[in-house]
């Protein structure tokens, strides 16, 4: 019966994806979570839940696509922030928000071209450039704003992150409308395949004719733009923003992609997984609040989500990927 | 006669690798003695005109000032350098300062003797650095992903240990370390440089730090090689939480306080110091001279730009601005645009 061995194959197959162990994780937490606060599937809670998920997930997104291309962005902080900022204070101008919201979106994939101008032409390594630019970007955020907040958002702003459709907000429609353009853009367009043979190896990316700056510039503007988009929500569910806005955000948001099962090495990652990692640390972060459970120990237990999750996933990849590997002297 | 004709098989036949690897060579050499050269100059150019501009800076108050943070930041940097200079990196360095640092207030806490609480605090740092060591070396596990867990989970940990608050009342003989110096020059440097003294003997003239740039230079051919690859990596990171637990020590003696977020911006001032020293973040290079260079550049350009009432924010954006910079002037200058692909 050579149908049903392959069927079982399959299976065997899709049991040692990183999703299935992932899924596993979340069914087993969900248990645990059912156990200890009931209270957490209510609807309302739910729906508090997706409006919590939507800025990460958006931003998760754009992680992804840096990361499938092999880079890093720890500077994503600082662009939410600016861009934020940015929001708020044209807005309260008086602008109105057919402009404020192209310049915000204007200026996140702007500052993400910068971190890839410094990539692809200066030939910084990532992690060191966009380590630059967040300090750069937030020292000039800070200047600019004195340290003071805005701690009024324009009317506009306000209707966007405002509840409706029982319970939940624009952010979540945003981050559906993202995961479903990510998905046509990663598996039906040139880019995004280029974007996964760039990150697996730009040597063989180079040889078949795959432009060194192309998927670079994609990933970081396209994360840029994301980052910006996120932005918008941010404001809008705050209320009131600052210069040090989501300082240490990029980690939250490296960590769920990471969870996600994406090689940090590059080239592999998937969509999917990003969003059930996301999952995880938003559903583990609000059981906790739930639970009424001190800060720190949602860093304990963020953090250990996050080692079980790296142990689960990168030890037989990394070593077979560092057997293949020929690690470049440079 | 120098014709290689005579000889049975000419190494041009197989195209000879020869030239290509010595020209690989010198020009690895190059970019060594490069960078460091590049942003001493730059930081000369610096305190002449904030010597010109300011009376102050050159007064021996403001290099001592300057000195007491900078051999903090420098101890860190140093473990730093071999975390990268083995492939790695370490993103939980500062997180692992501020458990040493709470440890060391817990234990002042419950009036434990001088010795006492300094050795409580690098067992803490060592504790850490042996985690990540562990995750890291014999799991085989990547050193960002771990280190970022573990930064989320030290920071957590230290958080809890403190209760969130912060720790008063530290023995005289603890400030001893602050306060006390030798001909002027604050005991902290002088304790910097001894350590550093020693870190360079141990990467120039041990087995093991020729372990860490083999590993560095080459994960796989150390491996085939028989160099014990998981060992030498947990002692790189309990190194790194070693060097991290003395400064917490040193944090704790200058601010006479202990709390848990007091870490926070030297791990990233670590990393930037060793790659503005000229290491490639890739690994296989350290010196210790050129990680010396680097921290002491991002601290005298940010004392100088602070005595120059240069606005406080746009003094850590002019220190990133130095950064890039100086990688870019150095990648440029080394000409390895076609190296690097």
């Amino acid at each position: 019966m050579s149908s049903s061995s392959s069927v079982l194959g399959r299976l065997r197959l899709s049991f040692h994806r990183h999703e299935t162990k992932l899924a596993c994780l979340l069914f087993v937490l969900g248990i645990a979570i059912a156990a200890a606060a009931p209270r957490f599937f209510s609807s309302v809670n739910l729906a508090l839940l997706a409006r919590s998920m939507g800025v990460l997930l958006i931003v998760s997104v754009g992680m992804l696509n840096v990361i499938l291309a092999g880079g890093i962005d720890v500077s994503a902080g600082a662009i939410l922030a600016v861009v934020s900022v940015v929001l708020v204070r044209l807005g309260n101008h008086g602008l109105p928000a057919s402009v404020v919201l192209p310049l915000g979106l204007l200026a996140g994939a702007g500052l993400g071209a910068v971190n890839a101008a410094l990539i692809a032409e200066l030939q910084i390594p990532p992690i060191v450039a966009t380590l630059g630019t967040a300090g750069l970007f937030r020292g000039l955020l800070l200047e600019w704003t004195q340290g003071e907040w805005e701690s009024s958002i324009p009317p506009w702003l306000n209707s966007i992150g405002s509840p409706r459709w029982g319970g939940l907000d624009a952010s979540v429609l945003a981050a559906a409308l993202v995961m479903m353009a990510a998905a046509w853009i990663l598996h039906c367009t040139q880019i995004g395949r280029a974007l996964f043979r760039f990150g697996d190896s730009p040597l063989a990316a180079a040889r078949t004719g795959i432009s060194a700056r192309q998927p670079i510039y994609f990933a970081y503007v396209s994360l840029g733009l994301l980052t910006a988009i996120g932005a918008v929500f941010y404001a809008a569910q705050l209320g009131a923003v600052q210069g040090n806005a989501a300082n240490g955000y990029e980690l939250t948001v490296i960590a769920a992609v990471v969870l996600g099962g994406a090689d940090i090495l590059g080239g592999r990652g998937s969509l999917l997984g990003t969003f059930l990692g996301v999952l995880l640390l938003s559903s583990l972060q609000q059981a906790l609040v739930l639970l009424h459970v001190a800060a720190f120990w949602q860093n304990i237990a963020t953090g250990a989500i996050v080692l079980l999750g790296v142990i689960l996933s990168s030890a037989p990849l990394l070593h077979r990927k560092l057997l293949l590997q020929q690690s470049p002297s440079a | 006669m120098t014709s290689p004709s005579s000889a049975p098989v000419s190494l041009e036949q197989f195209g000879n690798p020869a030239p290509k690897f010595i020209n690989r060579m010198m020009k690895l050499r190059l970019s060594e003695n490069l960078q460091p050269g590049v942003v001493t100059l730059l930081v000369l150019f610096f305190c002449i005109y904030a010597g010109y501009r300011s009376g102050d800076f050159w007064s021996a108050l403001n290099w001592q000032l300057l000195a007491q943070p900078l051999s903090e930041a420098g101890l860190v940097s140093l473990g730093m350098m071999f975390v990268i200079a083995c492939g790695g990196i370490d993103l939980s360095a500062g997180a692992t300062v501020g458990v040493a640092a709470v440890t060391a207030g817990i234990a002042a806490h419950h009036n434990f003797p001088v010795r006492a609480i300094e050795a409580a605090a690098l067992a803490a740092g060592i504790l850490c650095g042996a985690f990540n060591g562990l995750l890291i070396g014999v799991l085989r596990l990547s050193s960002i992903l771990v280190t970022l867990g573990s930064m989320i989970l030290f920071s957590g940990i230290a958080l809890a240990l403190s209760n969130g608050s912060s720790f008063a009342g530290f023995p005289g003989g603890l400030l001893w370390w602050n306060d006390a110096a030798l001909f002027g020059i604050p005991v902290e440097f002088l304790f910097f440089l001894a350590i550093a003294a020693v870190v360079a003997v141990l990467l120039r003239y041990t087995l093991w730090g020729h372990y860490v740039i083999a590993i560095g230079s080459n994960r796989v051919a150390a491996r085939y090689s028989g160099y014990p690859v998981a060992l030498t990596l947990f002692g790189v990171y309990t190194l790194e939480g070693l060097l991290c637990g003395m400064t917490g020590i040193l944090l704790v003696a200058r601010l006479a306080s202990a709390r848990a977020d007091m870490g926070q911006g030297l791990m990233l001032m670590a990393i930037a110091a060793v790659v503005l020293g000229g290491a490639p973040i890739a690994g296989g290079s350290a010196s210790v001279i050129a990680t010396l260079v680097g921290v002491a550049a991002f601290y005298i350009v940010q004392d100088g730009l602070l005595l120059l009432d240069v606005p406080p924010f746009v003094q850590r954006a002019l220190t990133s601005v130095l950064l890039l910079v100086a990688i870019a002037a150095g990648n440029l200058l080394r000409g390895s645009r076609k190296d690097l692909r």
